[in-house]
């Protein structure tokens, strides 16, 4: 007989809930493996592989990982995102372009930081109050994450692109690098 | 003392852009003021809500009290659909 089950907790809070310090921030991305959070949200990968195609091109970030958690509403599990942490040295995280998406997308960049990994959560601009809510919640307020314009899953390829591209100098920004 | 008319008009003011939020993922709030300067908030489900797309409680309350916080007025509590 198994035990009791877990109830999940939709903010992802746990002992770590209070550390508002971010991950130290490398010198550059120049080789560093870029971790990439896909939330399953339509156009989320594309606009990851393409943020992640500036960071090459910019930055000289080395290859990337995708990964993709269970379900967007939730933050990512505890397994997943240590996981991350470990293989990675930097991450991206998207795309919250619904209330509990952009929400679970700001917690996990605040939980890749607690695990000392630095990450940037792309939230769409419609969407930003959930984000920082979340972020507050998270004992976080403040967190830095980068907006995308909305919408984005309805975007074509080229549109993506230039999402992507809009989005670079907040993106560098975040992960204390100079493009 | 504000009339009920002011006291709406603070309050439709205080939650207008996050009315705009809730109505992208299909969404309607609306709010009741309670004795003592609180009020609570309720959101409906629509007809097309994207029900995985609602915000968890805690951060509802969080958005919520942040609207707030340039009124005279409190959150009581958040009720969601389904009564939560």
């Amino acid at each position: 007989m198994t035990g009791p089950e877990k109830l999940l907790d939709p903010t992802g809070l746990d002992d770590r809930a209070a550390d508002d310090t971010l991950a130290p921030r490398p010198p550059g991305l120049r080789g560093l493996t870029v971790g990439l959070l896909d939330n399953t949200k339509p156009n989320a990968v594309p606009l990851l592989r393409e943020i992640h195609a500036e960071l090459r091109g910019r930055a000289g970030a080395g290859t990337s990982i995708l990964y993709t958690k269970d379900y967007f509403g939730m933050p990512a599990a505890d397994d997943l995102l240590k996981r991350i942490a470990g293989e990675c040295d930097v991450v991206v995280t998207a795309v919250g372009d619904c209330g509990s998406c952009s929400a679970a997308t700001v917690a996990d960049g605040i939980l890749l930081e607690r695990l000392g990994t630095p990450a940037v959560s792309v939230v769409s601009d419609s969407f930003l109050v959930s984000g920082g809510a979340m972020a507050k919640v998270q004992g976080f307020p403040g967190y830095a994450f980068a907006a995308a314009r909305h919408p984005v899953a309805s975007l074509d390829e080229k549109q993506i692109r230039e999402r992507a591209r809009a989005v670079m100098p907040e993106v560098l920004r975040i992960l204390g690098v100079d493009s | 003392m504000s009339s009920p008319a002011e006291e709406g008009a603070v309050l439709d003011r205080a939650f207008e852009k996050f009315r705009e939020l809730m109505a992208s993922d299909g969404y309607a709030l609306s709010w009741t003021l309670t004795g003592g300067n609180r009020v609570v908030v309720e959101i409906v489900a629509g007809a097309d809500a994207c029900a995985d797309c609602l915000v968890p409680l805690p951060v509802m309350e969080a958005i919520m009290s942040d609207a707030l916080e340039p009124t005279p007025y409190t959150l009581d509590r958040v009720v969601l659909p389904g009564g939560t």
